[in-house]
């Protein structure tokens, strides 16, 4: 089958993760006051006060999804939501063990009177997002912190892989979540440390057969050409989140578009000795003028990481990161992906935990990072109409992440800081736009 | 680089490039330190330069070639290496140089050098495999592993020994994921007895889907007693315990000095929970002191006989009990130690009379501690009650006035029918009498009793003691018999009688689900109704149900939200729904 034939066969195979209505979404599909109104509502502090951080964020983006409006309330008790009032909200955030808090309209004056004199905004939540996770077909999924999160919260997404990815599949998305894939196309560097394990084989099974199917002469050269779809797809507007290894490999694949920056255990030729200086950052999101691993055998791509975590010698001690606050007023963007009910957070590793100063574009956002460091941890910015955040690291809640650990259980979590800040990115792309002066 | 770190190394090169050729130790030590240093910080090329200064002066100085060795492959200029390395062969044939002469020739693919570098100096040191083992290395570093293969199977046959270069022939065999050749070269390897212990360290990290075939290979037919031993330990950490023991009892026959090192290290594998490989460790230790002189032998059977009472093996528990009492050679506390498991064993087996004779002897003398007796006493009182024998329970405890006495004289009122007096001991004993599993039991009693009004209940008390006896179905009739006879604790009743149902199984969860739905009913806003809501939920999910479950959890949270289960059910509420990980 040709290339284009098995894209147009697979491009539409995705398969839904999680149930709408086997999380209780049908039931919400009650009418729902528009949005909040000055007789009544429901606040859902972000706070202290919330029993249960994560799953508030379902409860909001199940009531834009049954086409309510919801209003986020931007440093406002650590970022909360503004709800209409309605039974079935109600019942949703009590099945979900969520505090909620009925306002009524002289206290929503208050409240609104108290935004306005503060660092403080309002954003309508108005459409929620398509959420779409790239994650190859046999991982567990557990293994990705931000399906974990979905999961947990209830937000509906659908998985994709490379296949939809070049067969067009991102188009009907308004979110896509990238996380430990190494888009070099070198198995995480892997190959030879982990020679033998059988997650190792499979993993070069699946790639090299999506490989042969899409008719790339080598995997290297095919997530060359998914970084590239995925770079268009946020061009053309899309939202981009990625974490851990994503981060950094997709902006190797787009700067190495014209060379081989791979070891030879990937594509059989050794990496182009003059690989540094032929890459093109032009093409890149986040990053420049980084040098690349030449060591196969170091399970580091480059010097973009400031904790090089498999590096031996080079591998820094984790710290804690710091999110900035900013004014919600001027910019609203990146305020929203940093509300939190903590300003400083353990710092968790990753087969990239972080990004070196030096290494960022000018015009990069840092919302977070460690003072005094010479690395940042939470960066975002804009490419052509869609916007990408980048956030290092493997788990929030699972500081040493190895590999065969057991799965992080967010029930036990429910007010983790570091998936809060995934989960602002989720109902991020809900906020209706306005003019923004970030 | 900064300026001022340029310059400060300038100055340093400058200042080590006449003191070095005068033997400068210190400064050399000092470069090379700074040369580490340099490499930590990422500025490689600066190190290579500060290694190269130092080789001009002292071309076989292995800190610096190491340190080049280290850090010219990441620039790219290994090749720089080659001349540096033959020039420090010339003077020096340590095993360090030629180590490091035959990694670099093998990575920079100088295949006929290495060949003869190697050679010479297999030949200089005849019985030293560590030429081919460094060849060998380099050429596993390169990924070049067929390569490797034939350099350690060359290296045997030139060491002349069939079990030469075997470890390294297994981790080379396991890194290119051929399990079989390597169950075939450690158990060659482990042929030397130090050796074991590797082998099955090695070993054990095969993949699930390869450790049959690894079995097979260390057991078939003709295979040697260590390789079947190998076989026998990786069987206990795979989870075969009894097929383990099996292949090891084969190896025991006539017995060697190395038989008792087997047993030992089998026992020490053994060391898991569940009741298989206690039983198994138990049996190991029995055949352990059968090889054991005098006192060593009796402490080892001691620990044997615990190991199979553990496993609830009390019939071979007590034979080597038994052999113990009648053991010239124990030391006392030995025989105290085995008196005490006798107790244990005949009260796990129900035999009462005897478990009271044993501790009577016990009593007898000081060789067990007042608290031990007291605890084995106190055991000996609650199997009399759950049989009850209350006459016998009281006689037992005397004028024992602690709080684990007074909570056993708990039950013998609760059993008696004496509903305040069983709740006035309890409350008394207070929350820490006897173990964990006690206070608990005690504490969900009281908690039932506190429903109900009544002073008196000779048929709930009966109804419990057969619940204590351990007749759960004949229990579950007797509780919901007297249900309707203790007032306001009717619910609670019920939902402990549908607890016992739902744990019977089978057909008494038919009934189970009935006692739950009846008490949801007439329940009202107490505590039972939502707590047998999740029972009930519990139960429909173990049934496949989840469905059923989720609407249950669902109206348990929204119609009892103060409920102390709510946390509870919501987590089910979460399992139901498949969003918690299995661990």
């Amino acid at each position: 089958m040709k290339r284009r034939e098995f894209v147009k066969a697979v491009g539409r195979s995705a398969g839904l993760a999680v149930g709408g209505d086997f999380l209780g979404l049908g039931s919400l599909a009650y009418r729902l006051p528009d949005r909040p109104t000055a007789d009544s509502s429901l606040l859902i502090p972000m706070d202290d006060a919330q029993s249960d951080h994560l799953k508030a964020y379902g409860v909001a983006y199940r009531v834009i999804q049954a086409g309510g409006k919801a209003e986020w309330l931007l440093n406002y008790r650590g970022g909360s939501f503004l709800l209409p009032d309605a039974p079935a909200i109600r019942r949703d955030a009590a099945l979900n063990g969520v505090a909620v808090e009925p306002v009524d309209g002289g206290r929503l004056s208050a409240v609104r009177g108290e935004i306005a004199g503060t660092n403080a905004d309002t954003v309508p939540l108005e459409k929620a997002p398509k959420v779409a996770v790239y994650v190859p077909p046999n991982a567990q999924p557990w293994d990705d912190a931000v399906t974990m999160a979905l999961q947990y919260a209830g937000i509906p997404f659908e998985k994709l892989w490379d296949p939809e990815v070049l067969g067009d599949g991102l188009r009907t998305y308004d979110w896509l979540h990238l996380h430990h894939e190494d888009f070099t196309g070198q198995y995480s560097k892997f190959f030879l440390i982990y020679t033998g394990q059988s997650w190792l084989a499979e993993m070069v099974r699946f790639n090299d057969a999506a490989r042969r199917r899409l008719g790339f002469a080598s995997v290297p050269e095919m997530k060359k050409a998914v970084a590239g779809a995925i770079r268009a797809y946020v061009d053309r507007g899309g939202f981009l989140f990625a974490m851990c290894t994503a981060t950094e490999t997709i902006d190797l694949a787009l700067a190495a578009h014209d060379v081989d920056a791979a070891a030879s255990f990937a594509d059989g030729t050794p990496m182009d000795p003059a690989a540094d200086s032929k890459l093109d950052w032009s093409r890149t999101f986040a990053f420049s003028g980084a040098h690349l691993e030449p060591d196969p055998q170091v399970a580091s791509f480059s010097d973009i990481d400031g904790h090089q975590v498999n590096a031996g010698p080079r591998r820094q001690p984790l710290g804690a990161f710091k999110v900035f606050n900013f004014s919600a007023k001027i910019d609203p963007v990146p305020t929203m992906l940093v509300q939190n009910h903590r300003e400083v957070i353990p710092d968790f590793y990753g087969l990239t935990t972080s990004f070196v100063r030096e290494r960022l574009k000018s015009g990069v956002t840092i919302l977070a990072d460690e003072e005094g460091a010479p690395w940042v941890k939470y960066v975002h910015g804009d490419l052509g109409k869609g916007t990408w955040t980048f956030f290092g690291g493997h788990d929030p809640e699972d500081p040493q992440h190895q590999i065969g650990d057991p799965p992080t259980d967010l029930s036990l979590h429910p007010h983790s800081p570091g998936y809060r800040l995934i989960l602002n990115n989720v109902l991020f792309p809900a906020a209706k736009k306005r003019e923004l002066k970030t | 680089m900064r300026r001022s770190d340029g310059a400060r190394l300038a100055l340093l090169l400058t200042l080590l490039h006449p003191v070095l050729p005068g033997g400068g130790g210190v400064a050399a030590a000092q470069a090379i330190s700074q040369g580490f240093e340099l490499e930590r910080q990422g500025r490689v090329e600066q190190a290579a330069g500060l290694y190269k200064t130092v080789l001009r002066g002292d071309p076989t100085n292995i800190p610096a070639l190491l340190g080049l060795e280290r850090v010219l492959p990441s620039l790219g200029r290994l090749g720089e290496l080659l001349p540096l390395v033959q020039q420090a062969l010339a003077s020096d044939t340590g095993a360090a140089v030629r180590g490091l002469a035959v990694r670099t020739f093998t990575a920079l693919e100088e295949n006929d050098s290495v060949a003869a570098l190697v050679r010479r100096w297999s030949a200089a040191h005849p019985g030293d495999a560590s030429a081919w083992r460094e060849w060998a290395i380099a050429l596993e570093d390169r990924q070049r592993f067929e390569d490797a293969r034939a350099v350690l199977l060359e290296g045997r046959q030139a060491l002349g020994m069939g079990s030469a270069l075997a470890v390294e022939l297994g981790e080379l065999e396991q890194r290119v994921g051929d399990w079989r050749a390597a169950a075939l070269a450690w158990a060659m390897a482990a042929t030397e007895l130090r050796q074991l212990p590797n082998a099955v360290n090695q070993l054990e990290d095969a993949p699930a889907d390869q450790r049959e075939l690894v079995i097979r290979t260390l057991t078939v037919p003709g295979a040697s007693i260590p390789a079947r031993r190998i076989a026998a330990e990786l069987l206990v950490g795979w989870g075969q315990p009894g097929r383990g023991w099996e292949t090891l009892s084969a190896t025991l026959d006539p017995p060697t000095p190395e038989t008792a090192l087997a047993l030992r290290r089998f026992a020490e594998r053994a060391s898991g929970a569940s009741a298989n490989v206690r039983r198994v460790r138990g049996l190991a230790l029995v055949r352990l002191a059968d090889l054991l002189p005098g006192q060593l032998a009796a402490r080892m059977r001691v620990e044997a006989a615990r190991a199979l009472l553990d496993a609830g093996d009390r019939v071979a528990a007590r034979v080597e009990l038994a052999k113990l009492a009648g053991d010239p050679a124990a030391p006392p506390e030995v025989q105290a130690l085995a008196q005490t498991a006798l107790v244990e064993a005949a009260l796990a087996d129900g035999e009462l009379d005897s478990a009271a004779g044993a501790l009577a002897r016990l009593e007898s003398d000081d060789r067990t501690s007042s608290e031990e007796r007291q605890r084995l006493r106190h055991e000996l009182v609650a199997a009399w009650i759950r049989m009850g024998r209350f006459d016998r329970a009281e006689q037992a405890l005397g004028a024992d006035s602690s709080v684990e006495a007074l909570a056993l004289r708990g039950w013998v009122h609760l059993y008696q029918g004496e509903l305040k007096a069983a709740v006035e001991a309890f409350r008394s004993a207070g929350p820490y009498a006897g173990d964990r599993d006690a206070a608990t039991a005690r504490t969900a009693m009281l908690a039932l009793l506190e429903q109900i009004d009544a002073e008196r209940s000779p048929e709930l008390g009966a109804a419990l003691q057969v619940l204590a006896r351990g007749d759960s179905q004949a229990a579950v009739t007797a509780l919901r018999r007297v249900a309707g006879k203790v007032g306001g604790g009717r619910p609670d009743v019920l939902l402990l009688a549908g607890r016992i149902a739902a744990r019977v199984g089978g057909s008494q969860e038919g009934m189970a689900l009935d006692l739950f739905e009846e008490v949801v009913r007439i329940g009202g806003t107490g505590a039972a109704a939502p707590a047998a809501e999740l029972e009930w939920a519990r139960l429909l999910l173990r049934q496949g149900k989840a469905a059923d479950a989720v609407t249950h959890l669902e109206h348990l949270v929204l119609t009892y939200p103060t409920s102390a289960v709510v946390p509870e059910a919501r987590r089910e509420l979460e399992r139901a729904k498949g969003a918690i990980p299995r661990s």
